[in-house]
């Protein structure tokens, strides 16, 4: 026994590709039996999700044309389907993520010119990489909680929500985005003279500005996406109609209609927000990529 | 090009003499100083020093170039003259007749890869230049006053990119980001300039047109300029002085019109 375990380990040994797969599968196995998950619950699933199905199918858009009297605040549009609960949701949803980017955009910023190494001194980044670290530690949706207690209900929870993750996630992508400018611009403003926070605001600033509008889009997409979920916990938005559909009522086919009607949504803000996002990374790119048939093929002169 | 070719090789066939430059020689009031490096060691903080036992005074009026071959601490010597990087031992003082307060916005520095803002315009660029000069209520509410505007629109037209004032600085092509950020230092209106291989790879004609541009503003404004170039031959052409690095210190050479002194070609290599 002991052999064969001495030869297996020479095999291993050996291999270091076999042998980082036999290390993964090994981890797999331990976490599978640590969680004690039973693949036989897969049976169960089968029939539940027939029964899902069935309840779904077809998914019942009346959630565009019908008005929704319970919506949160109140709807005072005379169209029905301006009142609808697909409608407000969407648009719900799409206010909070637009105004808790607004929101976050303006706070992150100055904490992440304080975050970036080249722009403070080393004990003020260093402090400020806690406090935008810190922010990122809780999910939007626990902040969601968080804030459904401190001011209730509604819409207003979900923009402070909101804008708690989205300092804390744009903070770090902009101080990094902060990092990554050139130093000649900045050792010009130094030799002037000028003080930090004017290198930051006309230097800085101004040479990341792509990249930072780029990560502003690519965060209220994320926001959007995000501003789905924290309905779930009462804190407005499209999430806030699944749950009603949800939980009380198990009406299955309305919940796959806003299903439906987000994913169209997301999708096409998606799409917007790739294109102008690649408008502003592709006029950054000063440095032309090596192309392969050029290494390759070298050019005579 | 041959008329190049043939300096050079004349001046490959001289002799160089090589005179140890001494501060004791110049005697400058206060007033008139620029910069001034004391007994200076230089180089970063991990490490030798690359170049020891810095003495050089720099006087307003004055052009002085600094050659040398790559990799031996040009660039750090100007970033030092500069404050970017503090001597390792020994002193660099900047303007030394005035305070604190006043010394801001005194230096200006022309980075080799220039330091421009890439996708902001000439006139936001060269605006920038007007920053030390601007009060703090200026500074917050970004609004220039109208003297700041005048002078930039002003520096940008004695560079001669008055029709490009709008144009993304990227879109522009090497020689005319060099005038922009040569603007940029005008508007500045500083005491020394410092600019480091700021003719770089530009044609004879450009080169000479910026080389006139510095040279009328150290003579007009009173500017000290230190420029650093790898091309001795060129930058003879224009400087009152010629400093080089050899080895781990400085050398002046004694007289420009001397062809006896002049540094040879390969030099320091």
């Amino acid at each position: 026994m002991s052999n064969r375990i001495v030869n297996f380990y020479q095999f291993l040994k050996n291999r270091p590709v076999i042998r980082s797969f036999f290390i993964l599968i090994l981890l797999a196995l331990i976490a599978i039996r640590h969680l004690e998950i039973n693949f036989a619950d897969f049976s169960r699933a089968s029939t539940n999700l027939t029964i899902l199905v069935n309840e779904a199918f077809p998914p019942d858009f009346s959630v565009i044309t019908d008005r929704a009297a319970w919506s949160k605040p109140q709807c005072t549009f005379e169209a029905d389907w301006a009142c609808s609960p697909a409608i407000i949701g969407i648009t719900q949803t799409l206010e909070i993520a637009f105004l808790s980017t607004i929101f976050g955009m303006v706070i992150s910023l100055p904490l992440a010119a304080m975050a970036a190494t080249n722009l403070s001194p080393p004990w003020l980044a260093q402090i400020t990489r806690q406090i935008l670290s810190a922010l990122r530690v809780l999910p939007s949706l626990i902040w969601a909680l968080i804030f459904v207690i401190l001011v209730g209900l509604g819409p207003f929870a979900g923009v402070l929500a909101m804008t708690m993750y989205t300092v804390g996630y744009l903070g770090k992508l902009q101080y990094e985005a902060l990092e990554g400018v050139s130093r000649e611009p900045l050792e010009v403003a130094r030799a002037m003279g000028l003080p930090r926070w004017q290198i930051a605001r006309f230097f800085a600033i101004p040479e990341a500005s792509n990249a930072l509008i780029s990560q502003m889009l690519f965060m209220f997409e994320y926001n959007v996406r995000h501003g789905s979920v924290i309905g779930l916990v009462g804190a407005g938005g499209i999430g806030y109609y699944l749950n009603y559909y949800l939980s009380p009522f198990q009406l299955y086919d309305r919940v796959l209609a806003l299903i439906i009607v987000m994913y169209v949504v997301v999708v096409i803000i998606d799409q917007v927000s790739l294109r102008i996002r690649r408008k502003f990374i592709d006029s950054t790119e000063q440095i032309q990529r090596p192309r392969w048939r050029e290494v390759i093929f070298t050019r005579k002169n | 090009m041959r008329l190049v070719q043939s300096l050079e090789s004349l001046i490959f066939s001289m002799r160089s003499t090589i005179v140890e430059y001494d501060e004791g020689d110049v005697n400058l009031s206060n007033n008139h100083l620029r910069l001034r490096f004391s007994n200076a060691s230089i180089g970063f903080e991990t490490g030798n020093p690359l170049i020891k036992d810095v003495n050089l005074t720099i006087a307003s009026g004055e052009i002085v170039g600094l050659t040398g071959r790559s990799g031996i601490g040009k660039t750090t010597l100007l970033r030092t003259a500069a404050g970017l990087l503090s001597p390792l031992s020994g002193s660099v003082e900047c303007c030394c007749d005035l305070t604190m307060n006043a010394k801001r916005g005194s230096i200006a520095l022309i980075p080799q890869r220039l330091g421009l803002i890439q996708h902001q315009s000439v006139g936001y660029n060269v605006l920038m230049g007007a920053l030390p000069g601007a009060n703090y209520l200026q500074t917050v509410l970004s609004l220039p006053s109208r003297e700041m505007q005048e002078a930039t629109k002003d520096a940008i037209s004695a560079v001669g990119l008055s029709d490009k004032i709008f144009e993304s600085v990227n879109r522009l092509s090497g020689g005319q980001q060099r005038r922009v950020a040569i603007a940029r230092a005008m508007v500045q209106n500083p005491r020394l300039i410092l600019a480091d291989e700021c003719l770089g790879e530009l044609d004879a004609e450009t080169a000479k047109e910026i080389i006139e541009l510095l040279r009328s503003l150290a003579k007009e404004k009173d500017m000290a300029i230190f420029i650093v170039d790898h091309n001795p031959l060129r930058v003879r052409t224009f400087c009152d002085r010629l400093l080089q690095l050899r080895g781990n210190s400085l050398i002046e050479f004694d007289n420009l019109n001397d062809r006896y002194s002049l540094p040879q070609a390969g030099d320091g290599r």
